[in-house]
């Protein structure tokens, strides 16, 4: 299965390399396919395998620290508030490298405000927690909004951004992210023990020696870190990290010291796919933006869930 | 083993005010808190385990003001069973009793002498054909005696169990209780079945209305008390079923 994976994921690499509005031949580069591969296709398919990843980390974070299967960056409101910080930042003027943090500030703000309103008596609401998410998500929305109609000129981009997508990549910016990510993973594999007693009740985690507040607070940080760099680069590209964890899940089974792994890896896999066939599917060159087939994808997958899982759900 | 001491402690949530001069248990007592719903046997429980801040007044383990304990400490000196406690996601039942020996893990992972003590766990709990099904997917009494492996697994001296019968049939609860009291821990027990309680335990503390009502032993246990607790006619002697193990 390991190796499958593996194999699937080098594959989806590859293919993705080569196809595109112009197609390359391997055995036969001519200048220009030598140009498009190392200048343009290539740091873009390595972008999205990071980006992929690093939501795909996120969304099997969030949804153990916050105990539903549901949560990822995008249902929990990180994403939106974090691209509502973003927004504001492009539009105000402030300076290019510091949209990610403004982005973490609201991202954080967010998330916080979601957690607070669903937890009572040390427990989560899943219910609460959901309902939270989509009141910020439009509160959010509400705001960008406002900020298009208000900042007539940065309009096309606010726009254009907000779908999500991979249009304009650099190597600089390829590094940024995977240090980020690099980081992130490091930290979170070293408490992979701790972060599976958050699959208990927080009473029994709790008295097992794990500082749940102390935990659950450093995870939303990193996390939602993750979330904001990789929106303020992207837009918004739901759902990866909603979908990912669930097929590690069931795939290498819950235990975090493999799901944080696979997570990222599928997560790779599966932004990579959907980045590739956002290129391809128009014929003529045109692109879509990713963020509409990771949406369609993402929504077919919440809605079974919610279908196949509903009791436990209604019950947690 | 340290000595549990209570000191003057007092809780206030709203308009519930628990109120507890003076307490001390000694290691390997047996303790049943008894007393009608919401008279405060769970806020005790958590008062004593440091899962929420009192109004007043202290704990002590030892020598030692529960408050200056750190986290990780603690989980060696006592364990929790919740009377809710769930799992999220499909972690198999070895997994969920393998959780138990976090206070004593090495690094990031669990040793081969971890694995070998919670399968042990749970054989002495009758579970081992479940071992590799999700926690998740077991009935009520079975998720109650996975639990109850997963805090005795931790080995702390000091037990609190919320209700550790809820849920179980009377043969499960039966064999649990006569291996709680053949255990050297101290335990310390809320526990609504008094029958069962009163032949299982040594001392039982009565709760009313967030106070302590009486501090007695098997012997002292009267009608006369338990009707003062929880408000009913309390009479013994009679036909009733009487279940032996």
């Amino acid at each position: 299965m390991k190796r499958l994976l593996w194999f699937l994921f080098v594959l989806t690499l590859v293919g993705s390399c080569l196809l595109g509005s112009t197609t390359i031949h391997p055995f036969n580069l001519t200048a220009v396919e030598r140009d498009i591969l190392f200048g343009l296709r290539l740091p873009r398919v390595l972008f999205s395998a990071v980006i992929g990843a690093m939501l795909g980390l996120s969304g099997s974070v969030y949804q153990l620290t916050l105990k539903n299967p549901l949560a990822d960056s995008f249902t929990t409101g990180a994403a939106s508030s974090a691209a509502l910080g973003a927004v504001l930042a492009i539009a105000l003027g402030i300076p290019l490298p510091l949209v990610p943090l403004v982005a973490l500030l609201t991202g954080l703000g967010g998330l916080l405000l979601v957690y607070r309103l669903a937890r009572r008596d040390g427990f989560i609401n899943p219910v609460s927690m959901i309902l939270a998410g989509i009141v910020m998500n439009i509160v959010a929305s509400a705001v960008i909004s406002f900020s298009k109609y208000y900042f007539e000129d940065s309009l096309s981009s606010i726009v254009f951004w907000l779908m999500g997508g991979f249009f304009v990549v650099d190597w600089g910016k390829l590094l940024v992210c995977l240090a980020v990510f690099a980081v992130a993973y490091l930290l979170f594999s070293r408490r992979a023990l701790q972060l599976n007693l958050l699959a208990l009740d927080e009473h029994s985690a709790q008295t097992l020696g794990v500082n749940v507040h102390r935990l659950r607070s450093f995870a939303f940080v990193i996390a939602t870190l993750l979330v904001a760099v990789a929106v303020s680069h992207t837009g918004i590209i739901g759902f990866v990290g909603l979908i990912v964890p669930h097929i590690a899940r069931s795939l290498f089974g819950s235990d975090m010291r493999h799901n944080l792994f696979y997570s990222s890896l599928l997560g790779a896999l599966l932004l990579t796919a959907a980045d590739t066939l956002a290129r391809i599917i128009i014929p003529g060159g045109a692109e879509l933006p990713v963020g509409i087939v990771t949406a369609l994808l993402g929504g077919s997958f919440f809605l079974y869930l919610l279908q196949t899982r509903r009791e436990r759900f209604w019950h947690g | 083993m340290a000595e549990l001491s209570v000191d003057k402690l007092r809780f206030r949530r709203g308009h519930f005010t628990l109120e507890l001069d003076r307490l001390q248990i000694a290691p390997g007592e047996k303790v049943a808190i008894l007393g009608e719903n919401g008279c405060g046997k769970t806020t005790l429980l958590q008062l004593l385990a440091g899962l929420l801040p009192p109004s007043g007044g202290q704990v002590r383990y030892g020598n030692a003001p529960l408050q200056k304990i750190p986290m990780i400490r603690r989980a060696r000196l006592f364990a929790l069973l919740p009377q809710f406690s769930d799992v999220i996601f499909p972690f198999s039942v070895f997994e969920v009793v393998l959780f138990g020996r976090f206070p004593h893990r090495q690094g990031n992972a669990f040793s081969a002498e971890d694995r070998q003590l919670s399968a042990e766990m749970l054989a002495r709990f009758d579970l081992e054909d479940l071992a590799e099904r999700p926690f998740n997917q077991l009935s009520g009494g079975e998720k109650r005696r996975v639990m109850l492996a997963r805090v005795l697994n931790q080995q702390a001296p000091l037990l609190y169990l919320d209700e550790p019968n809820a849920g179980l049939d009377i043969r499960h609860a039966l064999e649990i209780f006569s291996l709680l009291r053949d255990r050297p821990e101290t335990i310390v027990a809320p526990v609504h079945d008094i029958n069962l309680a009163h032949r299982f335990f040594d001392r039982f503390l009565l709760l009313k209305e967030g106070r302590l009502l009486a501090d007695v032993h098997r012997a002292q246990l009267t009608p006369a008390l338990l009707t003062e607790t929880y408000n009913v006619q309390v009479a013994t002697g009679t036909a009733a079923f009487l279940f032996q193990h």
